[in-house]
């Protein structure tokens, strides 16, 4: 996998972000975002990071949240997985095409980290262990995670709302 | 022809509730990477760098950040953004 080259992944273009993964990158995060498809609907533990609490200790107001937002957070994360089978082919992604991209690679992210059990201090690989090729794959998801990041930060627009006095 | 009059009678708890403002609280977790915490704050409120910076800091340093206030609906909005976002956010009264 050409991962971990020095070129940038993502650079802004006339018409959006020029991308220079490779094919069997792209195809590998589509397989990825496939799985995630079918894990939305269940209750599972690893999914948890998906749909957060909203209302700590108010049971009554975090059910009538639930209600609705769950199933929009599903709903916006079907059409982001859309959004990546539809380009995974292309050269040129736009700005709405790579944000969908970001968030479906953070929600995998997610998902894998629950699985693992990261802690902040996780930086080293036990090669020996079990699970290092899952680790791996997190690690691979961060950095793809934070070159998107890094090209989408630098066309976002000016401020719209003032700091605050110091 | 006129109708009865219909004299609502205010719930006083809702105005003492709309009077405190909803504060939207982000949460540390070992998952979000740094930098796309402040893109978000950037991308979603239109914050500054800098400020998005500072929250996303005080979030990784102080293990929470309050990082917007309004009402019920527009916390609840923030919140909403915030978890599409994949970021671990709760809304609460302001003390």
């Amino acid at each position: 996998m050409g991962l971990f080259r020095r070129k940038r992944l993502f650079s802004a273009a006339d018409d959006g972000f020029a991308v220079t993964l490779d094919p069997e990158v792209r195809q590998f995060v589509l397989s990825l975002a496939r799985q995630l498809d079918e894990l939305l609907e269940l209750d599972v533990n690893e999914t948890k990071r998906l749909f957060p609490t909203a209302y700590h200790d108010d049971p009554e107001r975090e059910a009538g949240y639930q209600i609705l937002a769950r199933q929009q957070l599903i709903d916006s994360r079907r059409e982001a997985i859309s959004l990546i089978e539809a380009t995974v082919d292309q050269d040129v992604l736009t700005e709405e095409e790579l944000a969908a991209w970001m968030g479906i690679v953070n929600d995998l992210r997610l998902v894998l980290g629950t699985r693992l059990d990261v802690s902040e201090d996780d930086h080293d690989i036990d090669p020996e262990a079990d699970d290092a090729d899952l680790h791996l794959l997190y690690h691979q998801l961060g950095y793809l995670l934070s070159e998107i990041v890094d090209a989408l930060t630098g066309t976002l627009p000016p401020p719209t709302v003032a700091d605050d006095p110091v | 022809m006129t109708a009865p009059l219909e004299i609502a009678e205010p719930d006083l708890d809702e105005v003492v509730e709309e009077d405190r403002p909803w504060v939207v609280i982000v949460w540390n977790d070992p998952i979000n990477l740094m930098a796309y915490v402040a893109y978000v704050f950037r991308k979603v409120f239109g914050y500054s760098e800098a400020k998005a910076n500072k929250l996303m800091l005080d979030v990784h340093h102080k293990g929470r950040a309050t990082v917007s206030s309004g009402t019920r609906t527009e916390a609840e909005r923030d919140v909403h953004r915030l978890h599409g976002h994949g970021l671990w956010a709760t809304m609460e009264h302001d003390e």
